[in-house]
């Protein structure tokens, strides 16, 4: 085809035109591919920490991870197997009425996901002790400081295998950041030993009181770690590895504890029911508290609120998640007076109540007033391990290693008084006792002491008493019966759950 | 065969040589369009000399001409059109307008190609082909007219649709096409005008899709927009759709249910019979006026579409196509919403023949309201909620004021679906702007240089209040900003240099590309302002807020030869090579390489004397890469925000925890493909099609895992393997053509059979990520060796136990089930607990579509069938109108035929446990449907004056559908999540409905005009 190309001289300036812009961006355009990413624009982890404000955000990084596995029901899910609490009987809880019912499943999604959350936490505590090894000896580090903040690593790691070990027996005991994708589980002795292994290295590092903290030991000390010790051999003493011999250890460990307990800001709190009011969320109760907070405390956002309180044990009728309540014939055996008042909400009718006819546990929704209703994310914190314990523990103790002794009967009694609204420190003959078993005696203190702390179900396990005490968990002919009949075995086979199927799909070396 | 052609070449060279000697005398004419419109500008050439001329502004020409010669007469937009001088000394010749130019050509990347000489897989679907559909979104363009692309739409307005080309690579990755818009990356279809839409190309085989190297592995959509051509003209395309969901899942009525209620009240020895919970007077008020929450979830939908487009193209060779379109859907959900503006400007200009550039700019706004997914769907959906709600309790009180929850808490144990959606503002706006530069300078004849440059950016905003409970609750509404910016530049230098030598036909491209893109997220959210709409929520008593960037680049190089043996032997090779920010500076760098032959055997004897006019045998191998990572997929990093406060609230110390762990090999996924086609042709096209079989390796998947051992920190690593095969065939067909009747048919059916074929370290299968609802933990899907992605995961429903069943014990001597109870497939060797395992797929493993046009005088009637067979569908909504999943109340209407001890049925017990992750609630999902059944009137060119075409028609999609599946429709699956709240994979959760938003039926009234 025949065209003149400059007939128009315009024309011919455009086309010179565009052909220049077209060879610039050509030419200058072309090696603009920054193929390096940025790394100012992320947060890549140090292979070992530099100094201890590295590792500081470290240990910030653990309690936050910890915190956040603890803060649902999740994490108490196998305590629904005690006679104290249930959950509703439809609903989307069929994973907590495996535990009330007695027949949990592999599959149980619950045991899953607190098991991936343990293992997370124990993941971050590990990979902070490895990265702090470099700065053992460090003469530019502060060494009690550094064997301090390790010693909080090895608190929190002894707590979550026990947590566990409770839960499971025999479990896989991972000690670095990234365990072998085949690690076996421990034998019974070796878990139990690995506890408390870690609770005595917390015990020889951690101080008497940790600087600057709140009461109740929101980061622990070391007779946090000698309160611990005392639950642990309490536990080894009893099922499943039995040895007999620990109830010495535990009845010593509680002692020492005791004899220490103003050292470490720990005691009883003269009034029970004031243990559940949010104002009273740090106090110097509790051995070791897992602390949370909601934006109306002055945290950035709830992510670290807790979420086993207020909504999650009230009924749908008062707009409430259905998901632990109290069980009839516990709330009904309940010794009356101030605890009972206490630590249900007996200002309820729980056997109007449309969604669930179940009582209301006060420990749960908190006291009237307390607690917005409407809420599932709380500043309640947990209180990991209550002075109470310990005062039991010894009685308990005391009596199963064979020497009772007049401060055996007295921290049993500590309690019954403050029980029922009196001075815990002044006896008072028509509450004290001072004969007959007293590990039973305690052992039964426990049970109203503790309804509905996820406690319940461990005790019984421990003691070989879930046949006895679930086997008498209806009410003959009752109005209402309990929601979730027990369907599983109540023998000791069936005490323990099993490892979830889903993580010995992964590594079937857990199925042994 | 070559002698005679050689021959006949020879004979007209001499015939041409003989013309050269006759005498010349003057020629003149007219050059008209086939409206009989002059036509000014158009060149008109003496064949075979250089003596020529240019029509004036009536059409009219004159030059010198032998009665041999041939003139030829071009124009852009125009046909060449060839007449013999003759003896007549005036000739009008009549162009006809090009329409065919893109029927011929295809697009495969980087260039062109004849169809003829394709060797590679390629799907085309021309804008001829679903202009009979009234459309609003690309991809019902694509559904069921390309072979071997699988559509799976949505009924909810501007929700994104999943294509598929050759099934599903991709095991945590996205497995989304690359879509390239005239030689730009990146694409959306979504904000695409169909109208705008020339063709589309589907790049399917790995030979043609190694030129897109490491992206394209899941295939490459290649739009090309239509540009203007021939006298001005206005179109106007106008149309106005009404859609309704017809159907309803049956469930209990309001009385009914009530009945059922007073009845289970009563069988309890307990209780008074005179205080059950419904009077008689109550139940017949809800008999009368029964409350029926799916008629109240769903409404009549409209779609108003309008289009203007003005197109041309001017004597000095300026081509304009300029389009606006305005799009209005109000979804058949209650409150949603989407609207579309779009505008286009495609602009092209050739200086001389040497020169040429193009400019094609497109904005659009995007508004999408109260989309189903922005909603939590932890309990199912809105619309489940809806199905599942207490059908005794109405939406609002005698008050006037809305009913939060069931006042006497049965069924749904959520807040009212109907009040949830009234109040809540949940609105995204996106705004987008592209512009796209195309310089071509021809160096020789032969050898070109194109350039593209390209820049685009998306501007996104959320404002979103979404209200959700009890304003005296904590956690009633949730209030989110969320700024989303994102810029992408590309700049394309393309070489091309090819050349015929006698019967050698070479053609080489060289392509130096570079691209990048930045995003930025900045996010804002608080909760629980009690106030009217979004924009009086200031100072939250909760404010959170992050902000995240990233930025990812990627250089390439590619080398594509083709060279074919007079139109007989074609070969064709290229190679790729990209290097990528996403990997480490080590393995950056992937080669992707292809080679493909064909044989066009039509051009052999035995052929040619055989009704077959087309037969060509292709076959191809290649290599594709994907990099579907984000941008710091292989760097280990550290969580960031995380804080925790000893004191409770007051000190607030800042922690950090490791979340990933980096992978310095981490390298290209890559998908080697097999191809073996066949094109055949009949009765000189008038029949023709093609079959291709495909298999193709995915190896070295880039799967995103838990580090092995850990339960928190992941990775990515070049993992597990997939293989995908199947069969694409498609046959076109000019059945009838007469004067006045015509039928058109295509047919196309693709097959695909998808298994992982290995996973990582030695494990048969990996628990999926994609939740149930009702908050349990469990996962719907899995990854397993041997199984296709998208199987389900559950247990195996076999019935119910029966009182003469030997019940198995655990290992304590229990019964594992009560007689009444649903049975399951049992683990002895897990004991007897319920066994885990395999129990359907999402993924349909045969699908196909048929289009038919009839075209009669004036009418024409289009009829286009589509289906897919072989999948399954996880109906979680069947499961959960049996409780669970939020839903505390038997509400299915079986609940008569359910196990006593004296009608042992399959139907479990009332009171018995109902688990929603068994093969119970798993359908059979295959479909055919109806999807477009439109008839037109177009209106003689003359009819009216001054209007070129006019035609109006009438149209019905998704007219009827054939299934068993007992949901609202199984082609549509519920987006689904994982524990984190992300959405799932959408192949992992392929398949499953948790009251996913219906297919509609629609009906159009459209016009379109053209001036």
């Amino acid at each position: 085809m025949k065209t003149n190309f400059y007939k128009n001289p315009s024309k011919g300036a455009v086309v010179l035109g565009l052909f220049f812009l077209m060879t610039i961006i050509a030419t200058s355009f072309q090696s603009c591919a920054d193929l390096d990413p940025d790394p100012l624009e992320f947060n890549l982890p140090p292979e070992s920490f530099g100094s201890l404000e590295e590792m500081d955000k470290g240990i910030i990084g653990v309690y936050r991870r910890v915190t956040q596995s603890a803060r649902m029901t999740t994490f108490y899910a196998p305590a629904w197997g005690g006679d104290d609490m249930t959950t509703h009987r439809a609903l989307n809880k069929a994973d907590f009425r495996e535990f009330d019912q007695r027949a949990v499943l592999s599959s149980n999604s619950r045991l899953l996901t607190n098991w991936n959350a343990i293992y997370s936490s124990l993941s971050t505590i590990n990979g902070v002790l490895e990265r702090s090894e470099g700065l053992i000896d460090n003469p530019a580090v502060d060494q009690t400081l550094l064997l301090q903040y390790r010693g909080e690593a090895y608190f929190l790691r002894g707590i979550l295998f026990y947590q566990l070990a409770r839960v499971h027996g025999r479990i896989p005991l991972t000690l670095t950041q990234f365990p072998p994708p085949d690690i076996s589980r421990g034998t019974l002795e070796e878990v139990y030993s690995q506890i408390e292994a870690d609770l005595l290295e917390a015990e020889a590092t951690l101080p008497d009181i940790y600087p600057n903290v709140e009461a109740g030991a929101p980061r622990p000390n070391s007779g946090s770690a000698r309160a611990l010790l005392a639950r642990l051999y309490m536990d080894w003493g009893g099922y499943p590895i039995k040895d007999a011999s620990k109830y010495t250890l535990a009845a010593s460990s509680a002692k020492t504890v005791m004899e220490n307990a103003s050292s470490h800001g720990f005691g009883l709190m003269d009034d029970v029911g004031d243990l559940w009011k949010v104002e009273n969320r740090f106090n110097q109760e509790s051995l070791f508290t897992l602390v949370y907070c909601t934006t109306a405390e002055g945290c950035p956002n709830n992510s670290i609120a807790n979420r086993k309180f207020a909504r999650l044990g009230l009924p749908a009728d008062l707009g409430g998640w259905n998901e632990t309540f109290a069980e009839i014939k516990f709330f009904q055996d309940f010794p009356e007076g101030h605890r009972k008042d206490v630590t249900y909400r007996t200002d309820l009718d729980w056997e109007g109540f449309n969604a669930q006819k179940s009582p209301v546990f006060a420990k749960v929704t908190g006291p009237i007033g307390d607690l917005n209703a409407g809420s599932f994310e709380t500043p309640r914190n947990d209180f990991f391990m209550r002075y109470a314990s310990i005062l039991l523990i010894y009685a308990e103790a005391s009596g199963l290693s064979g020497n009772v002794t007049d401060e055996s009967w007295e921290a049993l009694n500590k309690i019954r008084r403050r029980a029922a609204g009196l001075p815990y420190g002044t006896p008072d003959p028509s509450v004290d006792v001072t004969s007959g078993v007293i590990e039973d005696l305690a052992f039964e203190e426990r049970k109203w002491e503790f309804a509905g702390e996820y406690i319940r179900w461990f005790d019984l396990v421990r003691r070989e008493k879930v046949k006895e005490a679930l086997s008498v968990r209806d009410i003959p002919d009752a109005p209402i019966p309990e929601h979730n009949p027990i369907i599983g075995s109540l023998e000791t086979t069936n005490y323990l759950a099993p490892i979830p199927a889903d993580a010995v799909a992964k590594n079937p070396n857990l199925a042994n | 065969m070559f002698f005679r052609s050689t021959f006949f070449l020879g004979l007209l060279l001499l015939f041409t040589s003989f013309h050269e000697a006759n005498a010349q005398q003057k020629i003149s004419g007219t050059v008209v369009d086939e409206a009989g419109m002059s036509v000014p500008g158009a060149n008109v050439i003496v064949q075979g000399t250089t003596t020529g001329t240019v029509t004036d502004f009536d059409g009219n020409f004159s030059l010198n001409a032998s009665s041999g010669d041939v003139l030829v007469v071009s124009y852009v937009g125009y046909l060449n059109q060839s007449v013999t001088v003759g003896n007549a000394t005036s000739i009008t010749i009549t162009l006809k307008e090009d329409a065919a130019q893109l029927d011929e050509v295809v697009v495969i990347g980087y260039g062109t190609a004849k169809k003829s000489d394709l060797t590679g897989a390629v799907a085309q679907v021309t804008a001829k082909s679903f202009e009979d559909q009234p459309l609003v979104r690309v991809e019902s363009a694509l559904q069921g007219r390309a072979s071997g692309v699988t559509v799976a739409g949505s009924g909810a307005p501007g929700k994104g649709i999943k294509i598929r080309v050759r099934g599903v690579n991709s095991m945590t990755g996205n497995n989304d096409p690359l879509v390239v818009v005239d030689g730009v990356f990146g694409g959306d279809l979504r904000t695409i005008n169909p109208n705008n839409i020339a063709s589309m190309e589907v790049l399917k085989d790995a030979s043609a899709l190694a030129i897109y190297g490491s992206r394209g592995s899941n295939g490459v959509i290649l739009i090309t927009t239509k540009k203007g051509s021939g006298k001005a003209k206005v179109s106007i395309d106008q149309f106005l759709t009404i859609s309704n969901v017809n159907r309803r899942i049956s469930s209990l009525s309001s009385s009914q249910f009530a009945r059922q209620e007073n009845a289970e009240f009563i069988a309890n020895p307990v209780n008074d019979p005179a205080d059950a919970p419904y009077s008689d007077a109550r139940i017949a008020e809800l008999e009368a006026n029964p409350l029926k929450y799916q008629d109240l979830m769903f409404q009549t939908g409209y779609t108003n579409n309008t289009q203007i487009s003005v197109s041309g193209s001017s004597d000095d060779k300026l081509r304009y196509f300029l389009s606006g379109n305005y799009m209005d859907q109000k979804g058949t959900q209650i409150t949603s919403n989407y609207k579309r503006y779009s505008f286009r400007s495609n602009l092209s200009k050739e200086f001389n023949d040497k020169f040429s550039v193009a400019a094609n700019v497109t904005a659009s706004r995007e508004i999408t309201k109260n989309d189903q997914d922005a909603f939590g769907t932890a309990d199912g959906s809105s619309i489940l909620r809806a199905i599942t709600w207490d059908p005794t309790a109405p939406v609002r009180d005698e008050n006037g004021e809305y009913i939060l929850r069931s006042p006497r808490e049965v069924a749904n144990n959520n807040y009212n679906p109907i009040r949830r959606l009234e109040l809540s503002d949940h609105q995204v706006t996106s705004d987008r702007l592209n512009i796209t530069l195309n310089g071509k300078y021809n160096i020789t004849k032969n050898f070109s240089y194109t350039l593209i440059g390209s820049v685009s950016t998306i501007n996104g905003i959320t404002e979103s209040m979404r209200v959700e409970g009890d304003y005296d609750l904590i956690g009633f509404n949730n209030i989110n900003f969320r700024n989303f910016r994102s810029t992408s530049h590309q700049v394309s230098n393309i070489l091309n240099w090819n050349k015929a030598f006698d019967k050698h036909n070479i053609d080489i491209t060289g392509v130096y590309e570079f691209q990048g893109n930045r995003t930025i997220n900045n996010n804002y959210n608080t909760t629980d302002q009690n106030v009217y709409g979004f924009y009086h929520t200031d100072n939250g008593t909760t404010e959170n807020f992050d902000n995240n960037g990233s930025q990812t680049a990627i250089e390439s190089f590619l080398a594509r030869a083709q060279y074919n043996y007079n139109g007989i032997y074609y070969l064709t090779a290229s190679i790729r090579q990209d290097e990528s920010s996403r990997f480490p500076e080590d393995n950056r760098t992937g080669y992707f390489p292809s080679g493909a032959i064909a044989v066009n055997l039509a051009k052999f004897e035995f052929i040619e004397n055989s009704p077959l006019s087309i037969l060509k045998f292709r076959a191809g191998y290649g290599e594709v890469g994907n990099q579907s990572i984000n941008a710091l997929a292989a760097f280990s990093l550290n969580n960031q925000g995380g804080f925790w406060s000893p004191n409770g609230g007051g000190t607030i110390l800042s922690g950090e925890e490791q979340t990933t762990r980096g992978n310095s090999n981490l390298t290209w996924e890559t998908t080697k493909q097999t191809n073996i086609g066949l094109d055949f042709g009949f009765l000189n096209g008038r029949i023709s099609g093609s079959i291709d079989f495909f298999n193709k390796d995915t190896e070295n998947l880039l799967i995103q895992r838990l580090v092995p051992g850990s339960t928190s920190i992941t990775e990515f690593v070049n993992a597990g393997e997939v293989n995908n095969k199947g069969v694409d065939f498609s046959l076109s067909a000019d059945i009838i053509q007469k004067s006045d009747f015509n039928w058109n048919a295509n047919f196309n059916l693709s097959t695909l059979k998808n298994e992982v074929t290995s996973l990582y370290e030695g494990l048969d299968f990996i628990t999926g990520n994609v939740n149930s609802i009702g908050g349990q933990g469990i996962k719907l899907d899995v990854l397993k060796v041997g199984e296709p992605i998208g199987t389900f995961w559950g247990y195996k429903a076999l019935g119910t136990w029966k009182s003469t069943d030997d019940i198995p014990v655990d290992s304590d001597g229990a019964p594992v089930a009560q007689p009444g109870d649903e049975r399951f497939d049992l683990d002895p060797d897990n004991n007897n607990e319920r066994k885990l395992q395999t129990i359907g797929s999402g993924l349909p493993t045969l699908t196909w579509g048929f289009n038919n046009t009839f075209t009669y005088k004036n009418w024409d009637l289009n009829i286009f069938l589509n289906g897919a067979h072989g999948f399954d569908v996880y109906n979680l909504v069947r499961g959960t109108l049996r409780t669970n999943g939020g839903n505390r109340s038997y509400l299915a209407t079986d609940a008569n035929s359910r196990w006593t001890p004296e009608n042992e049925t399959d139907i479990p017990k009332a009171g018995s446990a109902n688990l929603l992750n068994t093969s119970r609630w798993v359908e059979k999902g295959d479909f055919i449907r109806l999807s477009n059944l439109k008839v037109g009137y177009t209106f003689s060119e003359d009819a009216i004056k001054g209007i070129q075409n006019l035609q109006l028609y009438a149209s019905g999609q998704n007219v009827f559908l054939i299934t068993d599946y007992s949901g609202y429709d199984p082609e549509v699956s519920s987006q689904v999540r994982t524990n984190n709240g992300a959405a799932s994979n959408a192949d992992s959760g392929a398949g499953i409905d948790i009251g996913a938003y219906p297919n509609p039926v629609s009906f159009t009234l459209g016009l379109k005009v053209t001036f």
